[in-house]
């Protein structure tokens, strides 16, 4: 058989897998062109008649759209920022510091990864609302690190373990302070197990619904992601919400989309080779 | 950590004993609300559903992710911007996905029932999300949507570690290709696979979003999982202590599948 024969079962089939991938994106792009009434009743959902921009110029007007999008930010940013510098931290630690039992500290932090969200969030339902914490962004912000963290930790230190030591024993024989150490040199060098976290991360908070919808009520606090999927978004709205989606959070999928490798060579460090 | 995770599950198992309402703390009452639980035809649906969504969701992700990474581990022209595509509905938000899908899976006009009515494959549109084995698929298809692209990057992350004659020799034809890749190939692929049975198994068992969105576990209960019914029992009905009781009662038969998945891909 010649290559390019061989070849074509495979391309087919990508080719399909491609389909059955996109076809969602292309649905919600034509949804985000047609009226709200039409979406359903008239028409073909595949294809828009003629483009229909109110829903965009309706959305840029919308003051509703811009909270939910500063929401989003906030919470995305600020867990970013708190899971990466606690991972970063506790992957070095239990790799290079003689902590005691870290080995079991590592087990524990990924078996409480494994827990279903739906274990903890009656509690932390309850623990929220006793501390008034429900129906605010900081909700959100305080509990999705919890889920990025565990992780985070585990990646860092597989990563950290198979680094040579002596990299790290040497700039503290010249004399380099912990902060310089962890800034300057084991840094740079954990920045692919650093991106894939940030990666991973970043999935979570876009991915997460149960404690969004769980904990955040108010339209005005809600995360663009939960408001999509909550009542607060009349589904005769479809148009204006498919308009929102397409510029507020497509663009970042996107770009995520092209860091598959990063995502999946972070992960894997610990567990391939 | 302690604050959001130990302390909640502690208060999660507490709960589960006790008759405790949302807004008040209740009073013990040990293991009725698990005796309670076994007396509900709901629980038993739940447990059945859970069962079925997770383990076809992932047999059937593992497997479209393997063909994915075998595919991707060709060159051809375009392989970057193919991989980033297929990837895309594993980062994109799960609940914005099934809302469209519900969408596809809507009358006449939803997507999927407009194209077979066009192509004359179907006399009439198909209730999708309606009665019998159908809306579990409609579950699982959307599941496999989202998931399938983790099983195919870690896939071909493990790939690239298969040293080229061994893949070269497993792949061109011969007697039994099948039996070779299985006993050539499969072996470098095993903690990827793993793993990426682990993060499927905990994110389906784990899932709200889809179910919720598409079917809220209905019609009568037929695709109620665990996490959709903890959630109506204690948020909907109010009752904490039950619906904590829910999600506590699999924890162990989870964690046997866990430690289960990890001994077989060690094994390897």
């Amino acid at each position: 058989m010649s290559k390019a024969l061989r070849q074509a079962p495979w391309l087919i089939f990508l080719a399909l897998l491609l389909i059955f991938a996109l076809a969602p994106f292309e649905w919600m792009l034509v949804a985000s062109l047609k009226p709200s009434d039409e979406q359903l009743i008239r028409g073909n959902p595949w294809w828009p008649d003629s483009p229909y921009w109110t829903n965009y110029t309706d959305l840029l007007a919308s003051h509703t759209f811009q909270l939910w999008l500063a929401n989003t930010a906030l919470v995305m940013i600020s867990t970013l920022a708190i899971s990466l510098v606690a991972s970063l931290l506790a992957g070095y630690a239990l790799a290079y510091l003689d902590v005691p039992y870290s080995r079991g500290i590592v087990v524990a932090l990924f078996a409480t990864y494994l827990l279903p969200q739906g274990v903890l969030f009656l509690p932390l339902v309850t623990m929220l609302s006793r501390l008034h914490l429900l129906n605010s962004p900081l909700a959100l912000i305080l509990t999705y690190p919890s889920l990025v963290i565990p992780f985070g930790t585990w990646v860092l230190w597989s990563f950290f373990r198979v680094l040579p030591r002596d990299l790290i024993d040497q700039a503290r024989v010249e004399g380099a302070r912990t902060r310089d150490v962890l800034l300057k040199v084991v840094g740079p060098v954990a920045a692919p197990a650093l991106a894939a976290v940030l990666l991973f991360g970043l999935a979570i908070v876009f991915n997460d619904y149960f404690y969004a919808f769980a904990f955040v009520s108010d339209e005005s606090a809600q995360t663009l992601v939960a408001a999509v999927g909550s009542t607060s978004v009349d589904i005769s709205d479809s148009g204006f919400l498919f308009a929102a989606v397409t510029i507020g959070v497509a663009p970042v999928a996107v770009l995520c989309a092209f860091f598959a490798d990063v995502y999946a060579r972070g992960l894997g460090a610990g567990v391939i080779d | 950590m302690i604050g959001v995770i130990a302390y909640p599950l502690g208060l999660a198992v507490w709960f589960s004993f006790t008759d405790a309402q949302v807004g008040e703390s209740g009073n013990f009452i040990g293991l009725a609300n698990y005796v309670y639980l076994l007396h509900q035809s709901t629980y038993a649906d739940a447990l059945r559903n859970t069962a079925v969504y997770t383990s076809l969701s992932t047999v059937i992700k593992a497997g479209l992710g393997l063909l994915m990474a075998l595919a991707l581990a060709r060159r051809f022209p375009g392989r970057r911007v193919v991989y980033a595509l297929l990837f895309l509905p594993f980062v994109f938000p799960v609940v914005i996905g099934t809302v469209a899908w519900y969408y596809l899976f809507s009358n006449v006009h939803g997507g999927i029932n407009y194209l077979l009515l066009q192509a004359h494959l179907v006399p009439d549109s198909i209730a999708w999300l309606g009665v019998g084995p159908l809306p579990m698929a409609s579950l699982i298809t959307v599941n496999v949507w989202h998931g399938t692209a983790l099983f195919g990057v870690l896939l071909l992350a493990a790939l690239r570690s298969v040293p080229a004659d061994v893949l070269d020799a497993a792949i061109i034809d011969g007697a039994r290709p099948l039996r070779r890749f299985w006993e050539m190939v499969v072996p470098y692929l095993g903690s990827a696979l793993a793993l990426g049975t682990v993060l499927s198994v905990v994110g389906t068992f784990g899932d709200f979003a889809i179910v919720h969105l598409l079917t809220g576990g209905g019609p009568a209960n037929e695709t109620t999982i665990v996490s959709t019914m903890a959630f109506q029992i204690a948020l909907r009905d109010g009752a904490l202590g039950v619906g904590t009781a829910v999600v506590l009662s699999i924890i162990p038969v989870y964690l046997v599948v866990l430690v289960f998945v990890v001994r077989v891909a060690g094994r390897q």
